[in-house]
């Protein structure tokens, strides 16, 4: 009998999809069964794209240099939700109360790196890779799926979107990470006809994308991959992804999947939890957080939107028996500059905060605000390198060796080691 | 082994391609060019490549056809109508593939898209189609003209001024939304600039704004101060830190790798070495797209193994490129035209990662591999099929009712729209495979069986006449349909499941062009047609 790794390993040299679409169903099933105690943990990574204002989300209302800087977009002790006496929620997240008051909410303030990237590419390829040197071409999720040995499921890593695989996702072992648009039809079309000629149809797609000399056993190793080979192994991934995914997708017991906004993307993610899919690292990501200009309104939408869908998450989490084993982590690629731009708006910064949210986690401020007065290039300086909260993550939670994925050891965050 | 990008004469690797015996112009290279130069070809593009030669065949592309001119005006006029009429974008999208495909310049478009994903703006912040429209076409204007001119003009866009906040970039608090992309991503890359030379290039664009739809200049917000950008130091406006980015060697190498990776290949990264002899004539022509184009369409390097098959085509290639393989434009079959609902391919591509007008942020669609992740490759898969069985053009009742078979489709959800027949695909059958009702056979126009009804036959090989019309054998038709959709070729052995599938059963009549329909949308699926 296979194991799930060396039932993908097999796929991946490339034996026949057909003899494998038959045992597939069987697959999906057995990840439905419970994993063994401690190695069933999920993490769920919300990427903030376009870097997310951390100034004016977790918001320092007790420094008067937080008003001078902010006259337009600034907001008061009144309005903020309240974490301690220097620093507040913006009001805009309300969604985030319930876990904060039940202690399951970590606010992680000063994040950053050394010499930090002011363009969203590179702040975002250093982010995703975990790379400062931008010299890697692998995710450090990617990297964490192939490292633990207790993924379960034949999807290692599942993006729900409609953006291009996320550079923290590449590195996955066996077909790679799976992405499926949360407002589309996970479905292959074969048409109408006989059954017998659909099957005749699907098999021939299969065929077809099988790479040159799948017959023998090991391929020999030619340097990188071509281009061919990749989008071969890229619709054979897709067409075995289509069956594993199907009987939680689509037909009468599937999950159900309303549309593309990000709450909407939780709950799949949450309804997938609770049919038992052994996926442990989920990806999502909420767009928009770039505000030059006008920032208020969208700021405050965008931090609504994810404030509620959290929340929402975890409730439903709650309900189906399954939060105590997720946890999620947002990030975005920078924080912005501590000074609002004529616009009433913000450039481009440095440092920043981010969240991490679950039963799990010991709930509370982590660290504390950077200064407004001591910055660097007029933006704020980091004291906690998010390579260690990766890490804190990774030998903590997911059960994987840190050093292998973030290649070196960072120390944990200790107030974000799991509560025991 | 194979020669490296490393081991490459970079001064030989430009020069002029040169067909011989042994490697010919032919159906092969044809298809290349118009794969890169175009959108791919029609069946007839292709015979009349081979007809001019390669080089006879890139002055056309070049030129655009002789109706190109003239119809572009009209063009204008009618997606300056398509832009005002809607707010989402929808006719607009419609519109430019229309132009793609009917424009008779599609080098001019493929390039028009280019400069779209260099200068990436969306209608998501714009709001505007009407501004992106006239963006679209300040973009067709240079498409082939020098980038300077463009430069300064996308500057002074009314869509760029918003999506960037131009805008609201005023004296004492500059907006720097601009002046960094201007150098990240328009003109010199990372590493070529510093923050303190973004910090004063958005003083000198303070003032520079938008009245709701064209550039005005207003003093009162503009710093006159003195500021030092790249070295230079003056009381500089924008124009000036234009002039002062275009005159930095970094300009030329930037596009010409980013061109290279349009037209010629995305992997392996070619060597600073390769590109050098285009970056210096780039230089001395002043930034000359077309001749810069020219050369490397023309090129040594461009008809050798290190560009055939190296790109991944994007979503708008793949669609059109698979398009214009079944479908006839206008004028090449009048008997069977039939116009052609753009509408359903806007939702197509929406799909497959590639809205237009929409890209995802400010640097554009990151392309290559990253097209291709199991969702995008599903919709590709698909639209292979609805392409292939006729279903992607019936219009939306027909979709529906089609789709019932296929879909067991509740009346509630609805017909309105293409994107309601789109979320009809979800369906609540069970997933499993099951006997349904056939489509109905596609109108010809849109029948990829049709080339084995026609005088024309196969691809450039006579076939039967319609009167007396002995069966093809399944090695003839497998044959005409890579001649069609591949050429250039594919492993033996795929070859030969493909001759299996349509020889299965003996099929004849209805029944065979049913089984070529089918074996398109199999080979519009293959990894060799994913790639340009």
């Amino acid at each position: 009998m296979f194991n799930r790794r060396q039932f993908l390993t097999h796929t991946l040299k490339g034996s026949s999809l057909v003899a494998l679409s038959a045992m597939v169903p069987q697959f999906v099933s057995r990840t439905a069964q419970a994993a063994a105690p401690g190695k069933d943990n999920i993490l769920v990574v919300l990427e903030m794209s376009g870097g997310n204002d951390g100034i004016n989300t977790v918001i320092p209302y007790a420094d008067d240099l937080y008003h001078k800087a902010r006259p337009t977009l600034r907001q008061t002790k009144d309005i903020v939700i309240r974490l301690d006496d220097h620093v507040g929620l913006h009001s805009g997240m309300q969604g985030l109360r319930p876990l904060w008051q039940q202690g399951q909410l970590a606010v992680v303030q000063g994040v950053g790196y050394p010499n930090p990237q002011r363009s969203h590419f590179e702040a975002m390829d250093i982010w995703q890779s975990a790379d400062t040197k931008g010299r890697t071409t692998t995710g450090w999720l990617g990297r964490a799926a192939a490292e633990s040995d207790n993924h379960l499921g034949g999807v290692p890593i599942l993006h729900i979107g409609l953006s291009r695989l996320p550079l923290a996702l590449t590195g996955a072992p066996g077909g790679g990470a799976v992405t499926v648009n949360s407002a589309n039809s996970f479905r292959l079309e074969l048409g109408g006809g006989k059954a017998g000629q659909q099957k005749a149809r699907r098999r021939l797609l299969e065929d077809l994308a099988m790479p040159a000399g799948s017959g023998t056993p090991r391929r020999t190793q030619a340097g990188p991959e071509d281009l061919l080979s990749f989008v071969q192994r890229r619709q054979v991934q897709t067409l075995t992804a289509v069956e594993q995914l199907r009987e939680l997708l689509e037909g009468p017991n599937a999950v159900p999947r309303q549309g593309s906004g990000l709450g909407q993307k939780l709950q799949l993610i949450a309804g997938l939890i609770a049919k038992g899919f052994g996926t442990r690292i989920f990806y999502v990501n909420l767009d928009g957080f770039d505000t030059h200009s006008n920032q208020a309104y969208m700021h405050n939408n965008l931090l609504a939107e994810l404030a509620d869908a959290v929340g929402g998450f975890f409730q439903t989490l709650k309900t189906t028996g399954h939060d105590r084993r997720v946890r999620l982590m947002t990030f975005s690629e920078f924080g912005r500059r501590v000074y609002e731009n004529g616009s009433r708006g913000t450039d481009h910064g440095a440092a920043s905060c981010l969240f991490i949210a679950g039963p799990s986690i010991k709930g509370g401020v982590v660290g504390k605000h950077p200064s407004l007065s001591d910055l660097d290039a007029d933006d704020l300086k980091f004291h906690t390198d998010f390579r260690s909260i990766y890490a804190t993550q990774l030998d903590g939670w997911l059960g994987c060796d840190s050093k292998a994925v973030l290649g070196a050891k960072w120390d944990h965050v200790k107030a974000l080691e799991p509560k025991t | 082994m194979a020669i490296t990008l490393n081991e490459i004469d970079a001064a030989e690797a430009w020069q002029p391609w040169q067909p011989r015996s042994n490697d010919p112009w032919n159906r092969k290279w044809a298809a290349h060019l118009y794969r890169r130069a175009a959108f791919g070809a029609s069946r007839e593009d292709l015979l009349e490549a081979e007809r001019l030669g390669s080089q006879g065949t890139l002055d056309l592309l070049l030129r655009g056809m002789p109706q190109a001119e003239e119809l572009e005006e009209t063009l204008v006029d009618i997606g300056r109508i398509a832009a005002e009429r809607d707010d989402s974008g929808d006719q607009l999208r419609g519109w430019w593939l229309y132009c793609m495909l009917q424009g008779g310049h599609p080098l001019r478009e493929k390039l028009t898209l280019f400069w779209h994903n260099h200068f990436a703006t969306s209608l998501a912040k714009v709001q505007s189609p009407a501004l992106m429209f006239r963006q679209n076409c300040l973009l067709r204007k240079h498409a082939l003209g020098r980038f300077g001119p463009l430069l300064q003009a996308i500057s002074r866009d009314g869509a760029m001024l918003l999506w960037l906040d131009s805008n609201s970039n005023v004296r004492g608090k500059p907006n720097e939304n601009y002046a960094r992309e201007l150098m990240e991503l328009f003109s010199l890359g990372v590493g070529h600039y510093t923050e303190k030379d973004v910090r004063e290039a958005a003083r000198a664009f303070t003032g520079w704004r938008s009245d709701g739809a064209s550039f005005t200049f207003d003093p009162r917000f503009h710093d006159d101060g003195s500021k030092t950008v790249l070295g230079q130091t003056g009381p500089w406006n924008g124009g000036d830190v234009v002039r002062i980015v275009l005159e930095q060697p970094a300009v030329a190498r930037f596009l010409v790798r980013k061109l290279y990776r349009f037209l010629v290949s995305e992997t392996p990264v070619p060597p600073d070495s390769l590109l050098e002899p285009l970056c210096q004539s780039f230089r001395k022509s002043e930034y000359d797209t077309a001749a810069l184009v020219r050369t490397i369409l023309a090129s040594r390097h461009f008809y050798s193994k290190h560009a055939f098959r190296q790109r991944v085509k994007g979503p708008v290639e793949y669609v059109l490129g698979a398009v214009q393989a079944v479908y006839r434009r206008y004028g090449e079959e009048e008997v069977h035209y039939r116009p052609l609902p753009p509408l359903a391919l806007a939702n197509r591509l929406s799909g497959m990662g590639q809205s237009l007008f929409a890209p995802p942020n400010v640097k554009g669609w990151p392309g290559g591999q990253a097209w291709l992740n199991t969702s995008t490759l599903l919709e590709r898969d698909n639209f292979a099929a609805a392409l292939a069985m006729g279903t992607l053009w019936a219009s939306p009742a027909i979709e529906a009712s089609a789709a019932v078979g296929v879909a067991s489709l509740t009346p509630a959800q609805g017909l309105g729209t293409a994107h309601s027949v789109l979320s009809i695909r979800k369906s609540s059958r069970p997933a499993a495979l099951a006997d349904a009702p056939e489509e109905p056979a596609p109108p010809r126009a849109f029948d990829p069986a049709r080339i084995f009804e026609e005088g024309g036959g196969g691809v450039g090989r006579p076939a039967p006449q319609a009167s007396a019309r002995p069966t093809p054998s399944a090695e003839d038709i497998v044959q005409a349909l890579l001649d069609l959709y591949l050429p250039g070729g594919i492993r033996t052995e795929l070859r030969a499941k493909l001759v299996a599938f349509v020889d299965e059963d003996k099929p004849a009549g209805p029944a065979l062009a049913r089984r070529v329909r089918e074996a398109v949308h199999a080979i519009v699926t293959m990894a060799e047609y994913h790639l340009a």
